[in-house]
């Protein structure tokens, strides 16, 4: 029922985002008096980034005291469909973030406003960022955002269990072999527990990055055809539908009633893939407070972890373009990257990222997401990625399941996504 | 003889512990630590962290949106009572042309997904310039397809001679709608002030897309935003949804008859 829902509501998202282009003619051009009062709609969805918004909104506005900046949350879970209804209504906020699998929908629909010219005017180097991401935001050759943030994936383990096994704890020379063996060890069905949780409900922390430590691939470069029916990309889905087979992950089953994440914080499995962004989750937890750090993914064919972050954009239809455009440069600057860096998210500034990692030195952060991103991979998507995320849960569940061979699988998945891309 | 009744008591003692199940979850998982809510396996214990209740009010603004809540829910209802029998009365009994076409029309938005109105009647708001306020938030709930229908029924079952009666004693509609038919249809018009209330205070879409000023929510919307992306305190969130389901809670107990009578009489609890 949820499920028939959330793609009713995506249908309907696309539906108005294509009524709001045909809408919207002509731009506005902003106000032209400089020092005229402005207030800047600035929406965002993580509560717990919150009070690090309004900090950096305080500092903006004392830097900029003609123009203020009012924040406002709408939490995930509902964070687009209301964005759709506010970009359809004409009411986007000036200011918003932005993500991956959204970003090209609202781009080439005509919702942002392309920064390209004010980027060049002002001379933002945006080799100030992580390379991946900003490939991550080039549509057609355009800009219209700026990186605020990233994340990457990395391995969680738990050392009392890890100490219990006697198994030596993650390192950067941990590769696939190594980590299976581990597996071994820290399966113990009598107690319950296994060594990680297999799942398939989010790709970006599990098979994206086997695939590509693998070498295959998600999507070809123009975004025009799947890359499942690659036999390195099976061999990256192999490697967790293996470790269902082999008994060192539960079944789908089990983690559909319980997620992973709440098995790895109950001493259930003793690896996770996940997050940088799990910090925040691993140090409020009581039990995993003490007992949890983080290493890099092992490596396949070549190391590899998949590398996310938001961006800050403008809308087409603000009315303050130019305080908007301020307001952005402000937030993808230096200074506030360093203030990000404090509210435990990884600034996309190159060179603020230190004092993230240095926050909580005993769970290794430096080396297990930080170093990782010269390895770094987009997180795939299209202009219509949602679509095709969608094919991946419904072909792949059945290899997962064990009711089917994945290279069959992934073979039907590649082109049932062809179609779907041949669509957009 | 005896048997069977102490067996009818001990299956309806185990129905009633499993309709309450979840709130005393809900109550005994306000109370734990993060770690002891989201563990597996579960546990009962609560740790009796009575705190959990007294962040949601650093959290939220808790007692604004509450009487946002009420406002809403209040003006909501009564609204509806009245708008929806002078329309239900209208179909019922005045003759006009197009009569049956209007009805069908307006039986026709029943089949509609409310989703579906979403986008529009954000844009409706958005042009009135009544975006995060109070308004925006009363007057689309102000009228119901549902409540014309289910008090057009009602109405159609009263005797016809009243009616009669009273036009010849010289009363126009509108005295025939407010003396004759609005005391005649008390259930009914009951009913739907309830089913309204509830459906009002558990509205939850609609004040979360179109007011975005944590003062100007109501509580539906003001708890969801306790849910992080990647992190969510539940017991925090358990102790708000409790705070905020008192008060139907209250209403229910002291009204509990006219419910009983009010869901049996429409068939549905909205």
């Amino acid at each position: 029922m949820a499920w028939i829902g959330r793609r009713a509501g995506a249908l309907l998202g696309v539906a108005a985002l294509m009524m709001a282009t045909a809408a919207c003619g002509g731009g506005d051009t902003g106000n032209d008096d400089p020092n005229a009062k402005v207030t800047l709609s600035y929406a965002v969805w993580d509560k717990n980034q919150v009070p690090a918004m309004q900090q950096l909104a305080t500092a903006f506005t004392a830097e900029n005291p003609n123009i203020t900046i009012d924040v406002q949350l709408t939490p995930w879970e509902t964070y687009w469909t209301k964005m759709k209804a506010a970009a359809t209504g004409g009411a986007a906020p000036d200011v918003f973030w932005m993500n991956g699998p959204n970003y090209q929908l609202y781009a080439t629909n005509g919702v942002l406003a392309p920064l390209d010219e004010k980027i060049a005017a002002d001379k933002v180097d945006l080799s100030s960022y992580p390379q991946a991401l900003i490939d991550l935001y080039t549509v057609e050759g355009k800009h219209y955002g700026l990186p605020k943030d990233f994340d990457t994936v990395g391995l969680w383990y738990n050392k009392e269990l890890f100490d219990a096994a006697g198994v030596g704890y993650p390192d950067a020379t941990w590769t696939w072999d190594t980590f299976k063996q581990a597996a071994a060890k820290l399966t113990d069905k009598s107690k319950g527990q296994y060594a990680i949780g297999a799942n398939l409900s989010s790709a970006q922390e599990y098979q994206y990055n086997t695939i590509f430590q693998a070498g295959g691939s998600v999507i070809s470069a123009d975004g025009k055809k799947a890359g499942y029916a690659d036999p390195a990309t099976i061999e990256g889905l192999k490697f967790w539908t293996d470790l269902i087979k082999d008994g060192y992950s539960p079944d789908l089953k089990t983690m559909t009633d319980t997620v992973p994440l709440n098995l790895f914080e109950s001493g259930k499995t003793a690896m996770y893939y996940g997050g940088s962004w799990n910090v925040a989750e691993f140090t409020a937890n009581e039990y995993t407070k003490t007992r949890v750090a983080a290493a890099p993914l092992p490596k396949g064919v070549k190391s590899a972890t998949v590398i996310h972050g938001l961006v800050n954009v403008v809308s087409a239809k603000s009315a303050h373009p130019d305080a908007a455009w301020k307001f952005v440069k402000f937030l993808g600057g230096r200074t506030a990257a360093e203030q990000l860096g404090k509210s435990g998210v990884i600034p996309a500034y190159n060179g603020t990222q230190a004092g993230w990692a240095a926050a909580h030195p005993e769970l290794n952060l430096q080396a297990a997401f930080l170093d990782q991103v010269p390895n770094a991979v987009a997180y795939p998507i299209s202009r219509n990625t949602a679509a095709w995320q969608e094919l991946e849960t419904t072909y792949l569940t059945p290899a997962w399941n064990q009711q089917k061979d994945v290279a069959a699988a992934a073979t039907e998945l590649a082109k049932a996504m062809d179609e779907s891309l041949a669509k957009e | 003889m005896r048997r069977s009744r102490v067996l009818v008591h001990v299956l309806l003692a185990l129905g009633a512990l499993g309709m309450v199940a979840p709130f005393i979850w809900q109550f005994l998982t306000s109370l734990k630590t993060l770690h002891h809510a989201t563990q597996v396996p579960p546990t009962l214990a609560p740790d009796w962290r009575w705190q959990n209740y007294a962040q949601i009010f650093d959290l939220i603004p808790f007692g604004q949106q509450f009487l946002n809540t009420v406002l809403m829910t209040g003006a909501r209802a009564i609204g509806q009572v009245l708008f929806c029998s002078m329309a239900a009365y209208a179909f019922a009994r005045l003759r006009f042309p197009g009569r049956t076409f209007i009805f069908g029309i307006f039986l026709s938005v029943l089949m509609v997904p409310p989703q579906l109105f979403i986008i529009p009647q954000y844009e409706i708001i958005a042009r009135l310039g009544w975006l995060n306020s109070l308004p925006a938030l009363i007057v689309p709930g102000l009228f119901s397809a549902f409540g014309t229908f289910l008090l057009r029924q009602f109405f159609l079952g009263l005797p016809v001679e009243l009616d009669e009666a009273a036009r010849l004693d010289g009363a126009n509609p509108l005295r025939i709608w407010w003396s004759i038919m609005l005391p005649l249809a008390r259930p009914g018009l009951v009913a739907l002030g309830i089913l309204t209330t509830i459906w009002s205070w558990n509205d939850f879409f609609w004040p979360l897309v179109v007011n975005n000023d944590p003062e100007k929510m109501t509580l539906s919307a003001g708890l969801a935003s306790l849910q992080g992306q990647f992190m969510t305190d539940y017991p925090v969130l358990m102790a708000g949804s409790l705070l905020a389901s008192l008060p139907v809670i209250a209403v229910f107990v002291v009204m509990q008859r006219q419910f009983v009578q009010g869901i049996a009489f429409t068939g549905t609890k909205g």
